[in-house]
């Protein structure tokens, strides 16, 4: 949190800890560990990783249309023919293209926001990729939108926010299964999880479709 | 290591903001009965399954174990008391839920008592999931909190002279604290909001009111706008730098309420 932590550090190695204690999820503790394991690092080491974060820099751009982060102006997902263009699956953040990507249960295209509404940060719809979306919405022949923003009051605002942007555009909107998680137990599942686990609950009798979550 | 075993202690909470911490962690602003605003991280929160995560999401009211911490506390075990479940699928509602939330987490000091303050949100979070007028319930919330919390506006008396006001029109004036008389108008260079009779006679009632008793009340529309111009004054005098979500509040306001989306919430 401050840089009187080590009031005693060099100045190379105190401007070294405070970047790493600028990080997210990185403490003073952490940074000055870190710090402290890089000067003991072989010359090339130290180089190779100087060159991996200045190369992300340089390198990873914004896909001009689904806004993911990538290396070509236009990404993978985006240029693959095989990808069904009627579907666009919003998310919040890169990461989440990844971790659905990693289902191999999706094959259409995506759309990254680069956040969710939060007015008490004062992050609002504007701050967020929505105008790239509907300017694709009117371009492509889009004819159904996956919402999967986060599980949470913030992601849920987001998603009520684009419902009601797009439904007059007659497209589509669905949204991702709320409900249990694999692996939990029902005993400490929350009364939104359980409730909303209880109204999008399947019928088992056909096995022809799966129950998600 | 600490050598003492951490202290611990339970209490209910409502969750008011909260920011992402590390891997799957969670920073959380807590409104607490007993200590006001606290903060507290929730370990490994943002992963699926944990026990924690469904609980403390924003504006739920909880329960919670804690381990006591020198600035940060730690949640150990957290239940649900009440999501307000009705108010999260309807965005106007969430949006003025968010807002009460923020006007009582930018009043409160952190770890003084706060047990009017609690109350009045978690019971106006409740109303607010079934009233079918919010913005007066908005109103109404923004006035007991800043009277709760020694910012109470003056609808009585002259905020400047004392000397009662004649049952007329007049205005207000968000620097002195409330209404001026005719006189004491022309002093000074502040901004003015003007406050009909009918304006200040439903402000006296909103203040001195439980939100049932008003909840039904029917307010003109120009009274409405000089409420909202004087309760926003007046507010943004006391909160530096604004209320953040108001903008959010003001764009959604007028949006017809939309049903959930289908996929999840809804089973039909
Ligand atoms: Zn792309
Ligand atoms: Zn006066």
């Amino acid at each position: 949190m401050n840089s009187n932590s080590t009031p005693s550090a060099a100045p190379p190695v105190a401007r070294l800890i405070e970047a790493f204690n600028r990080l997210p999820g990185v403490g003073p503790k952490s940074a000055q560990r870190l710090t402290y394991y890089m000067i003991r690092m072989p010359r090339e080491e130290a180089e190779a990783l100087a060159e991996a974060v200045i190369s992300v820099k340089d390198r990873i751009v914004l896909c001009s249309k689904c806004l993911n982060i990538t290396e070509e102006p236009v990404c993978p997902v985006c240029t693959n023919e095989r990808r069904d263009r009627t579907r666009i699956c919003v998310v919040e953040e890169p990461l989440d293209v990844l971790a659905i990507e990693r289902t191999r249960a999706y094959d259409g295209l995506y759309h990254v926001l680069h956040g969710s509404i939060s007015p008490v940060n004062g992050i609002g719809a504007e701050q967020l990729k929505i105008r790239e979306l509907l300017d694709r919405l009117r371009d492509e022949t889009v004819t159904e939108l996956i919402l999967a923003t986060n599980p949470n009051l913030e992601g849920e605002a987001t998603s009520m926010y684009l419902q009601r942007l797009i439904s007059p555009l007659g497209i589509k909107v669905t949204r991702l299964a709320r409900g249990l998680s694999s692996g939990a137990d029902l005993e400490y599942a929350d009364e939104m999880t359980l409730a909303n686990a209880l109204e999008g609950r399947s019928e088992i009798a056909r096995n022809d479709e799966p129950a998600a979550g | 290591m600490v050598s003492s075993r951490p202290r611990l202690f339970t209490t209910e909470a409502v969750v008011l903001r909260h920011s992402d911490l590390g891997e799957a962690d969670r920073l959380l602003w807590l409104l607490t009965p007993q200590r006001g605003v606290i903060r507290a991280t929730a370990r490994g929160a943002r992963k699926p399954g944990s026990k924690l995560g469904g609980h403390i999401d924003l504006l739920c009211h909880v329960k919670l174990s804690m381990r006591e911490g020198r600035e940060l506390h730690g949640v150990s075990q957290a239940d649900t008391v009440d999501a307000f479940r009705a108010m999260r699928t309807d965005i106007g509602r969430l949006s003025r839920g968010l807002y009460m939330a923020e006007l009582a987490q930018r009043v409160s000091v952190e770890d003084a008592p706060a047990p009017a303050v609690f109350r009045l949100l978690v019971n106006s979070l409740g109303w607010l999931a079934t009233t079918e007028n919010a913005d007066t319930l908005v109103r109404w919330f923004a006035l007991r909190l800043l009277t709760i919390t020694g910012f109470k506006p003056e609808f009585g008396a002259c905020a400047e002279c004392g000397d009662e006001l004649e049952p007329a029109d007049h205005v207000f004036s968000a620097e002195r604290g409330g209404l001026v008389c005719p006189r004491c108008r022309s002093q000074g260079s502040d901004v003015l909001q003007p406050a009909s009779l009918g304006t200040i006679k439903v402000l006296r009632h909103l203040a001195r009111s439980d939100f049932p008793a008003v909840s039904s009340l029917n307010i003109g529309s120009e009274e409405r706008r000089q409420i909202e111009r004087i309760l926003r004054s007046h507010t943004n005098s006391v909160i530096d730098r604004g209320v953040r979500s108001s903008a959010f509040l003001d764009e959604v306001r007028d949006w017809p309420e939309v049903g959930p989306v289908p996929g999840g919430m809804r089973a039909d």
